[in-house]
């Protein structure tokens, strides 16, 4: 994942280093297009280790709530990406120059927001794909179109923050955050048994 | 209570028929033992009645809670012993423990474990992880997970393959413990030998139907 997004932060950061002021219009994109890759590379493993000895049964088995599961693995993918998110965020402000000091708090809560918009609906996603064979390709086959209300509304708070912009300029972006976040994560903790058990 | 009511059960995937209207009962205190030549489907049985895959028509019930509508409720009664044995390689034999018993709702204490791991003979692997395990000490880990849960149903798939002797042993003890203790064990098995050693009922799985072998005759294998 870590390997991952230091590539795409290199490449971006080679393709603008002419050109600045592009860099600084084209940032948010390239935050959250780093970031959401590399979150689905996370995703696409997080339920990889219940396909040993069948694993995934012992699940589907288990007399605890479904949704009890679901919601463990959302809070360890969260955790996950999030942290990958915190340890790269840096190398974007080192290698693009970027004047981030009075956004950080509201930058966090973006992050914090999105991540867990495409934690709850990859997550979901994830145990979907798991036992297919192409599961791979099929998740951001799957998740990406879903996930795009998402990453625009990440994006547009992302360039109002950076661009120093009045929290007002870009707060109904936050707003769609934390709506489509209720959204994703109720519907996905309902589906999650019915898809455990199919 | 009957612990396992199955009536009229028929499972087909697509235009094949695994098995159909197959109806029997099994009351608590009994060992049923399932033999059945390779793809009779005995394990597709097993696996419905582990709530793992649903029957195409008919019905079945564990302990009176209906098998389809009433699932959960039915997993807080049974224990599957299968082929994949539901470990994590990245774990330790304790540490599966731990998670396979929090699954259930249970919590055994450190003292618990090792006193079921001492008995299935893996007590000094203890913290080795699952990868380095052979077939033998995963199956042997099984029946501690089964020793520390007791569950009113055992449900046992092929629980013969890959034991030495002493783990078919202990298999055995395990299963009269269950039975004495007012549970239930459901197998699939080969191991005709074995199985009539231990078992007190029995069915023999063939052509989609269910021959049903009384304790007499598995005693006498008059049946095979």
């Amino acid at each position: 994942m870590l390997f991952f997004a230091l590539i795409v932060i290199l490449v971006f950061s080679f393709s603008f280093s002419m050109d600045q002021d592009a860099a600084r219009q084209l940032i948010a994109g390239i935050i959250w297009v780093a970031f959401t890759f590399t979150g689905i590379i996370g995703l696409g493993k997080s339920f990889t280790s219940e396909l040993q000895n069948d694993c995934l049964e012992s699940l589907q088995m288990s007399p605890a709530p479904k949704g009890a599961i679901y919601l463990g693995k959302v809070t360890a993918n969260f955790l996950f990406m999030l942290s990958v998110e915190i340890l790269l965020f840096p190398l974007f402000v080192l290698f693009f120059n970027l004047d981030v000091i009075e956004a950080v708090g509201t930058l966090l809560i973006i992050f914090f927001l999105a991540t867990l918009g495409l934690s709850a609906v990859g997550t979901l996603f994830s145990a979907l794909t798991v036992q297919i064979r192409a599961r791979e390709v099929m998740l951001p086959v799957l998740l990406l179109p879903l996930a795009v209300p998402v990453m625009i509304a990440a994006v547009e708070a992302t360039r109002g923050a950076l661009n120093g912009d009045p929290f007002s300029f870009y707060s109904q972006w936050i707003h769609l955050l934390v709506i489509f976040d209720i959204i994703f994560t109720v519907v996905s903790f309902w589906l999650f048994e019915f898809i455990l058990d199919s | 209570m009957i612990a396992i009511q199955v009536t009229s059960l028929s499972k087909a995937y697509g235009f094949y028929r695994i098995f159909e209207d197959l109806s029997f009962d099994i009351h608590p205190g009994e060992c049923f033992a399932l033999f059945g030549p390779n793809g009779a489907g005995k394990t597709t049985l097993l696996r419905i009645l582990a709530t793992l895959q649903t029957p195409s028509s008919g019905q079945f019930t564990i302990f009176g809670q209906d098998g389809v509508a009433q699932k959960d409720a039915v997993r807080e009664t049974i224990m599957l012993i299968a082929h994949g044995s539901h470990l994590y390689d990245e774990l330790s034999a304790t540490e599966n423990l731990q998670f396979a018993l929090g699954l259930r709702g249970q919590s055994p204490s450190q003292p618990q474990m090792k006193r079921a791991l001492d008995r299935t003979g893996i007590g000094a692997f203890a913290d080795l992880k699952i990868r380095q395990f052979s077939a033998g000490m995963k199956k042997r880990l099984d029946l501690a997970k089964a020793i520390l849960a007791q569950p009113q149903l055992l449900l046992l798939d092929e629980p013969y393959n890959a034991l030495d002797y002493s783990g078919v042993a202990l298999t055995n003890q395990l299963i009269l413990e269950t039975l004495e203790r007012g549970g239930t064990v459901f197998m699939t098995t080969h191991d005709r030998d074995k199985a009539t050693q231990i078992a007190t009922r029995g069915g023999i799985l063939q052509g989609g139907h269910l021959q049903l072998i009384s304790s007499e005759q598995l005693t006498t294998n008059a049946i095979f």
